[in-house]
C-alpha cells in the first residue's frame, strides 16, 4: 500500500480560543477527495491547513510528506489553492501578467514563461482575453483565470474552496468539469454543491469542527441530506 | 488615472522598460525643477503629444487620459486661482498633468512584469539598506491592479445606498469602504501566500 498523501493526526486548530476543528484525525491517497458540511463546520479550516494558510494549534499534519510548518515554502509549490471570491485571488492587471506571476522567481526565462502562458491560457480558453484586464472579465472567466494563474506552477494536489459558489449554473459546471474530469492532479474540492461533492471518490463531512464522518459519497451525503433536510 | 497596457511595437513599446523609467524620471525632474522657465509647459506638452503619436496611441488615447485626471485638474486649477495669476495657476497644473500623463504613457506601453523586474533590478543596490526590491516591485504591480477593485465597490456602497434610499454621505461612504478594502486585502494576502509569496 503507498503512503497517503494527507494524513491528519489528531489536528485541532483554536482561532482565539474558539474551536475550528476539534481532534481530525485521517489518511487520504483517493484522487478527489470532496469535503462537505454546514457554513462554519470546519471544512474550510481544513482546506486551508492543506497549503499552510492555517497551523494546527495541536496534533500532525503531513500533505505530499511536507510538513506545513518546517516546509512552507515547498509546500506551497505542491499544493495550489483555488478561493471561492475570484476578484481576490488576481494580483497582476491583465490576464496574461497574472498568470506569469506564478512563475515569477523560477528562474525562467521571458521566452519559457510566454510560451507557458500561452498554452494555459489557451487550453482553458482564455487566449482571446491574454490582454484583456483581469478585473472585466466574467464570474466564471476570472475563476478559470484563477485556475489557470495555480494550475501553470504545476502543483502535485489542488484545493478548491467553494470554487463555484459565486458562480452561475453553466459557469459551475464547467468549472466542476475541469476539476473532476480534467485536472491530473489530486483534488481537494469543498463545496455546498452536493452534486460535485457526488462525482468524488470520497467524501468528508464536518459538523461543528469535527470530522463526523468520510467514505463513498453516497452513504456520507445521504446523512448530510437527512440531518440538515 | 494608471493606464494599462496597450500591445504595440512601437519604438517606445520595444524601449527597455530600465531606461524608459529613467527617461520619464529625467524628464519629470526638469519639468518640476524648470518651473520657472516660459520654455517649461510648452515642451512638456510638445513632448506628450509626441510620445503617444510615436508609440501609435494616437489622440483619442491621449484625450482618455487627461479626462480620467479631470478632477486634478479642476482641484488644482480652483485651489490655485485663489492664491496665484491665471497664467501661473494653468501653468502649474499644466505641467502636473503633463507628468501624470507621461507616467501613463510608461504603463501604456510597457508590461507589468518588466516594470517589476526594472524596479527590482535598479532597487537591487538597496538590498543592503534592508530594502526588499521583490516587495516593492510587487507593490507596485498590486496598487495598479487594486484600484479598478476599490473603484467597484465605491460603485457597490453607492448602489447599496441608493437602492435602500438612502443620501449618499461622507461617513456612510468612507466606513464601508473601509472595510471592504480591508476585507479584500486580508484575501488578497491570503492568495498570495498560497502563491507562495513570502
Amino acid at each position: 500500500m503507498t503512503r497517503p498523501e494527507i494524513v491528519f493526526d489528531a489536528v485541532s486548530v483554536d482561532f482565539a480560543g474558539r474551536p475550528a476543528l476539534r481532534e481530525v484525525s485521517v489518511a487520504l491517497d483517493q484522487r478527489r477527495i470532496g469535503v462537505i458540511g454546514s457554513n462554519g463546520s470546519g471544512k474550510s479550516t481544513f482546506a486551508r491547513m492543506l497549503n499552510g494558510l492555517v497551523i494546527a494549534t495541536t496534533g500532525r499534519v503531513r500533505v505530499h510528506g511536507l510538513d506545513p510548518v518546517s516546509q512552507a515554502k515547498q509546500l506551497r509549490r505542491t499544493v495550489g489553492f483555488i478561493f471561492s471570491n475570484p476578484d481576490a485571488q488576481i494580483v497582476m492587471p491583465t490576464v496574461a501578467e497574472d498568470v506569469a506571476f506564478s512563475l515569477r522567481g523560477r528562474g525562467l526565462s521571458h521566452g519559457e514563461v510566454d510560451d507557458r502562458v500561452s498554452s494555459t491560457l489557451d487550453a482553458y480558453g482564455l487566449t482571446a482575453h491574454a490582454e484583456a484586464p483581469a478585473h472585466t472579465l466574467s464570474g466564471g472567466q476570472k475563476q478559470l483565470l484563477a485556475l489557470c494563474a495555480i494550475l501553470i506552477g504545476e502543483p502535485d494536489l489542488l484545493v478548491a474552496d467553494e470554487p463555484t459558489a459565486l458562480l452561475d449554473a453553466s459557469n459551475t459546471k464547467r468549472i466542476g468539469g475541469h476539476l473532476l474530469d480534467e485536472l491530473p492532479q489530486q483534488l481537494v474540492l469543498v463545496t455546498h454543491d452536493l452534486r460535485l461533492a457526488a462525482r468524488c471518490d470520497v467524501v468528508l463531512l464536518f459538523e461543528d469542527g469535527r470530522l463526523v464522518e468520510h467514505g463513498e459519497p453516497g452513504g456520507v451525503i445521504e446523512r448530510y441530506e437527512r440531518e440538515h433536510a | 488615472m494608471i493606464a494599462l497596457y496597450l500591445p504595440g511595437v512601437s519604438p517606445i513599446h520595444r524601449m527597455p522598460a530600465g531606461p524608459k523609467l529613467l527617461a520619464f524620471m529625467a524628464v519629470a525632474l526638469v519639468v518640476t525643477v524648470a518651473a520657472g522657465f516660459p520654455w517649461t509647459l510648452p515642451a512638456a506638452a510638445i513632448l506628450v503629444v509626441a510620445g503617444y503619436l510615436l508609440a501609435g496611441l494616437g489622440w483619442r488615447v491621449l484625450a482618455r487620459q487627461i479626462f480620467a485626471v479631470r478632477w486634478v485638474i479642476g482641484i488644482m486649477l480652483v485651489t490655485q486661482l485663489v492664491f496665484l495669476p491665471p497664467l501661473v495657476a494653468v501653468a502649474n497644473t499644466g505641467r502636473v498633468v503633463a507628468v501624470i500623463v507621461l507616467a501613463a504613457l510608461i504603463t501604456l506601453t510597457t508590461r507589468i512584469p518588466a516594470l517589476l523586474d526594472a524596479t527590482e533590478r535598479g532597487l537591487g543596490p538597496l538590498r543592503r539598506f534592508g530594502v526588499n526590491p521583490s516587495a516593492v516591485g510587487l507593490l507596485l504591480g498590486m496598487t495598479i491592479t487594486t484600484i479598478p477593485v476599490v473603484a467597484g465597490f465605491a460603485t457597490t456602497i453607492r448602489e447599496a445606498q441608493r437602492a435602500r434610499g438612502a443620501r449618499v454621505r461622507l461617513t456612510t461612504f468612507a466606513v464601508p469602504l473601509l472595510v471592504m478594502s480591508l476585507k479584500h486585502s486580508d484575501d488578497l494576502a491570503d492568495a498570495l501566500a498560497a502563491r507562495g509569496v513570502e
